[in-house]
């Protein structure tokens, strides 16, 4: 005891002693490690690309400093003016705003209208056939936007920009171009794709929902109408709001549609006003838009956050394992399926029907025998000069479809196992504000639409920047640009994996003797095999219907099958094209099926995450 | 075998936060079978996950067989896949994807122990532990006693010095228990294994431990074995957490600090009691009281309040005016509810405590049978 006085004097101040204790346990701890690298990896991937459009919108681009008189690179108000207060505002601006905004509104109240019916439909009575519509009316929702707004052109085209005619047109009957083109389009197809998701959601709660409440209600008195909209609609209001927001959010960001329906009569919306301005190297205007778009879903999703925390206090209403108890519709039963078989018809078999038939007809709209063939397909020799071959033999075809697989691909494997890395530095960061960090840096790329993204991303990596060569051009732009805008959805699937399985596995094999790197091929990455496979089909699905990341970073020698389709309908080879697009439909369409194998999860669940 | 010492422990979570683990000193002699024993929450977990490292101190030292392993004063840290202890987690932690063969073979895979070896040590231990028929079940195919062997088989293969075991028999059903008690005390026997298991059950401690140390609020309150820990209880905390039923408490002095009023049991007992020490309460084990029919000398009458079978004992309530104490006996009571009857309280029966709950040592008081 006598040692313990002197060996207090000699010793250091405690705070050193502390550090250094610190510092001995951290060695042993690879997470803090892990958490700063992928943090400054993701500072650099994401935040920075959205610094540098923010930067682009108030500096003077290259080209514009004759007209400016200004250095390039010095400061300029100049973009800010043109595109919010000049006479070119209306064009740039204003109108797109209009019209990007009444689609969302509209779209958001026809699915949520729409959505909800075949919600309560399905869940809450015992109309026909309830077991397979569940399932029926989801497809929708897995297939891309651009696979309805083909069909509708195949249908409703008409002269207004040339090529083939759509079908109607054929047979005679001249569709208007507001039929055909622009808003009613837009929001008919974006309210098909969108309804399946309310469906999804506003069903989860309606099921999570104890029935027992209602029951209590009815017994005090209260009849279906009292019941519904002062028990049912409040509670599943979160729901509800919660998919309305995701929806805007989407909306706003949606490219695909407004650039097929849209751009033939001019009909702009924000994404295709970025897409414009940036094809006409108006970088500077289309750094102004990108941060409008960008500014406009930070908002929606702002508020969706706020929402969804007010909600939390009486989220917890679930009851477990509740009755199902449905209404008996009676001999209504038969007839009120007629609502989901019609929106099958329309959302699932009508589009894809049509857009197969238009593979397989050489003139559009002509129903007779001799005019159906298979050379789309198969054939070789074809009149069409840039292709002979059927898409199936067209190496053309084959080239974007690895290169697809190789870019999506590879750019999924690694964003799964990021986000699995991100999970476990996350919740094992011994310095737990870095995690924190992370997980937003992580997280942001899901306020930002893609289209804005891309932008972001062009911005960024157009040219060489210190060790970093220009990326424009390569496949590492496209990878890098997907991994980024999977990360949101990846690091947190990473962070609910690693969260159910806790720390105990992995301390287990700690005291048993392994260290880091054993511990993660032996426990860590076999026991999160199932989870990771789902973090990598998900964004492996997501980037092969992806339109608004390629169709702004992917040059002719990095077609993915998306571009190429899109390349196919330019030159007017619409059969070629919509098969193309069948094909990513399928691949889409199986995918999900697999992933729901794999998970176990029910669909509902995987997409709604 | 190692032998663990713990010098002046320190385990603070957050910064603001009342440490779980505050100066604790604690030595586990080689070979020992020790338990820590303690209500839910006083940091028993915390003290078993920091010896194996899974967990840092905050302060203090944490040596085993004399080498720190993890000492905040001179900055050393081993990590635990260095420091060859064996942990058994209260929920077992299996790894769900192996079968209960390649849990336990998973240590000695790490050490590279060559494959015939390994197979014999494995199903040796797997037959000790009696799992050798769910070799190849996966964990979440087996009952919860059938797991914690396997817990226990997988860290019993690569012969540990050091086994820390977490809440052993709480998760088990009665027969279960006894069995995995049992099972406990032949691998303590057995392997010689030093053994510090984790408790809030004084039944599981009182029957397994050689030594036990009873916690409290972070802070160690006590350390022998079962026998000193129940006959002479360090202070209030201990004699009260220790003992079923509870021990009887009679303070000397009422809340505010005074004398207690002249009919209660309190002053009666304190007349007795040396004047010039300065007692609180007076604590007796329900098994100390002695019941006497008729008012034999010193004896204070009671009234019987009821009588509860505990199943081959009883618990007599008793009543002296406001106070009540409780009075255990094994053999079938003769008295009846409402029966007026005299109590001895010996005074080597009665534990003294002073106001800050410390015990007092008075010669003649506190030697209670058992000791
Ligand atoms: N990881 C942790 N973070 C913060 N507090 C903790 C953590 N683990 C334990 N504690 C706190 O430390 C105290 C002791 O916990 P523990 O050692 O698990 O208790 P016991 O095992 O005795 O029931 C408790 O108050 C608990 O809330
Ligand atoms: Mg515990």
């Amino acid at each position: 005891m006598a040692m313990v006085p002197s060996a207090n004097l000699l010793a250091p101040p405690n705070v050193w002693r502390r550090m250094r204790h610190r510092l001995a346990v951290v060695r042993h701890e690879p997470a803090l490690l892990i958490v700063a690298i992928l943090t400054l990896f993701f500072l650099y991937l994401i935040v920075g690309p959205v610094l540098s459009i923010l930067g682009d919108a108030f500096v003077v681009q290259s080209g514009d400093s004759a007209r400016l008189h200004q250095d390039e690179g010095s400061l300029t108000a100049y973009y800010l003016a043109r595109v919010f207060a000049s006479k070119m505002s209306s064009i740039l601006i204003w109108t797109p705003l209009v019209h990007t905004l009444s689609i969302a509104v509209a779209t958001v109240t026809l699915a949520l209208t729409l959505g909800v019916t075949l919600a309560w439909l399905i869940n809450r009575t015992d109309v026909f056939g309830r077991r397979w519509f569940a399932t029926a009316l989801v497809v929708p929702f897995m297939l891309p936007t651009w696979t309805f707004a083909l069909a509708w052109t195949t249908i409703f085209k008409n002269g207004t920009v040339g090529g083939q005619p759509g079908w109607l047109q054929a047979m005679g009957f001249a569709t208007p171009d507001w039929l055909a083109y622009g808003y009613l389009p837009t929001v008919f197809i974006l309210t098909l794709h969108y309804t399946p998701l309310v469906f999804l959601i506003v069903g989860n709660a309606l099921r999570r929902l104890d029935v027992q409440m209602e029951e209590c209600a009815r017994i005090l008195g209260a009849g279906t109408r009292t019941i519904t909209f002062s028990i049912v609609l409040p509670l599943v209001r979160p729901a509800l709001l919660s998919a309305a927001l995701l929806i805007f959010a989407d909306c706003i960001g949606e490219f695909a549609v407004p650039y097929l329906l849209g751009l033939p009569i001019n009909y702009d919306t924000l994404s295709t006003g970025l897409y414009r301005a940036l094809s006409s190297r108006q970088n500077g205007v289309a750094a102004v838009l990108a941060v409008a778009i960008m500014t406009m879903g930070v908002i929606t999703l702002l508020i969706d956050i706020r929402m969804m925390r007010e909600a939390r206090r009486f989220v917890t209403v679930g009851g477990r394992g509740a009755m199902e108890r449905r209404q008996p519709l009676g001999s209504m039963r038969h007839l009120a399926a007629s609502l989901p078989v019609l929106c099958v018809l329309i959302g699932v078999v009508l589009p894809l029907l049509t857009l197969f038939l238009s593979t397989v007809m050489i003139l559009p709209g002509r129903f007779t025998p001799d005019n159906f063939t298979l050379a789309y397909w198969i054939g070789s020799d074809l009149h069409t000069i840039a292709m002979r071959n059927g898409i199936l033999v067209a190496p053309d075809f084959w080239i974007a479809a690895w290169n697809t697989v190789r870019i999506v691909g590879i750019a999924s494997v690694i964003s799964g196992c990021l986000g699995l890395l991100v999970g476990y530095g996350v919740l094992r960061s011994p310095v737990s504000l870095l995690g924190n960090i992370l997980r937003q840096i992580t997280f942001l790329p899901y306020l930002v639409p893609g289209i804005a993204f891309a932008a972001a991303f062009l911005s960024l990596f157009a040219v060489a920047r210190g060790p970093i060569p220009a990326l424009y051009g390569t496949p590492f732009i496209l990878m890098l640009a997907l991994i980024a805008e999977n990360m949101p959805f990846a690091s947190r699937a990473g962070i609910a994996a690693m969260t159910q399985l806790g720390r105990e596995p992995e301390d287990a094999a700690r005291v048993a003797g392994a260290g880091f790197l054993t511990r993660m091929r032996r426990i860590i990455i076999p026991i999160q095999a199932a989870p990771l496979a789902t973090a990598i089909l998900l964004p492996f699905i997501s980037g092969i219907k992806g339109v608004s990341l390629f169709v702004i970073l992917a040059v002719p020698a990095t077609d993915v099958l998306t571009t190429y389709s899109l390349r196919l309908l330019d030159y007017n080879y619409d059969q070629a094209a919509n098969a193309v697009v069948l094909m990513i439909a399928l691949v889409a369409w199986l995918g999900t099926v697999l992933i729901q194998r794999i998970s176990g999860a029910g669909l509902s669940r995987g997409l709604e995450s | 075998m190692p032998e663990i010492s713990l010098h002046n422990l320190v385990k603070a979570y957050g910064k603001s936060a009342k440490p779980a683990v505050d100066g604790v000193n604690l030595t586990v002699a080689d070979g020992e079978f020790m338990c820590l024993l303690g209500p839910s929450g006083c940091g028993k977990t915390t003290i078993l996950r920091m010896i194996a490292g899974i967990e840092h101190a905050s302060g203090g030292t944490i040596a085993i067989d004399g080498r720190p392993v993890d000492c905040v004063e001179r900055g050393q840290f081993v990590p635990p896949e260095k420091r060859h202890v064996g942990l058994v987690f209260q929920n077992y932690a299996l790894w769900p994807h192996m079968t209960v063969a390649r849990n336990v073979d998973f240590g000695l895979r790490l050490q590279h122990v060559d494959a015939s070896e390994r197979e014999a040590r494995c199903r040796d231990v797997m037959t000790k532990l009696r799992i050798i028929d769910y070799a190849d079940r996966y964990p979440s195919q087996l009952s919860g006693g059938q797991q914690q062997r396997v817990a226990l088989a997988r860290m019993l293969a690569v012969n540990p010095g050091v086994l820390l075991l977490d809440e052993p028999l709480s998760n088990l059903d009665a027969a279960l228990r006894l069995e995995m008690r049992a099972e406990l005390r032949r691998l303590h026997e057995t392997f010689g294994t030093t053994i510090v298991f984790v408790s809030h059950d004084q039944w599981e401690a009182m029957t397994l431990a050689d030594t036990i140390a009873v916690m409290e609020g972070g802070h160690l309150q006590q350390v022998g074995t079962p026998d000193e820990i129940y006959a002479r209880p360090a202070n209030r905390f201990v004699a009260e957490f220790i003992g079923n039923p509870r021990i009887n408490m009679i303070p000397s002095r009422d809340r505010k600090g005074q004398e207690t009023d002249t009919a209660s049991l309190g002053l009666k007992l304190t007349e007795r009691l040396p004047r010039d020490v300065p007692i609180d309460v007076c604590g007796i084990r329900p098994e100390d009281i002695r019941l006497c029919e008729t008012p034999a000398d010193g004896a204070l009458p009671f009234t019987v309040e009821s009588i509860m079978p505990t199943g081959g004992s009883w618990v007599i309530e008793l009543a002296h005016g406001e106070d009540r104490l409780f009075h255990s006996t094994q053999s079938r009571p003769r008295v009846r509810p409402k029966d007026q009857i005299g109590c001895l309280l010996p005074d080597e029966a009665l534990h003294l405590f002073d106001g800050s709950g410390r015990r007092m040592s008075i010669p003649g008081y506190g030697m209670s049978a058992a000791a």
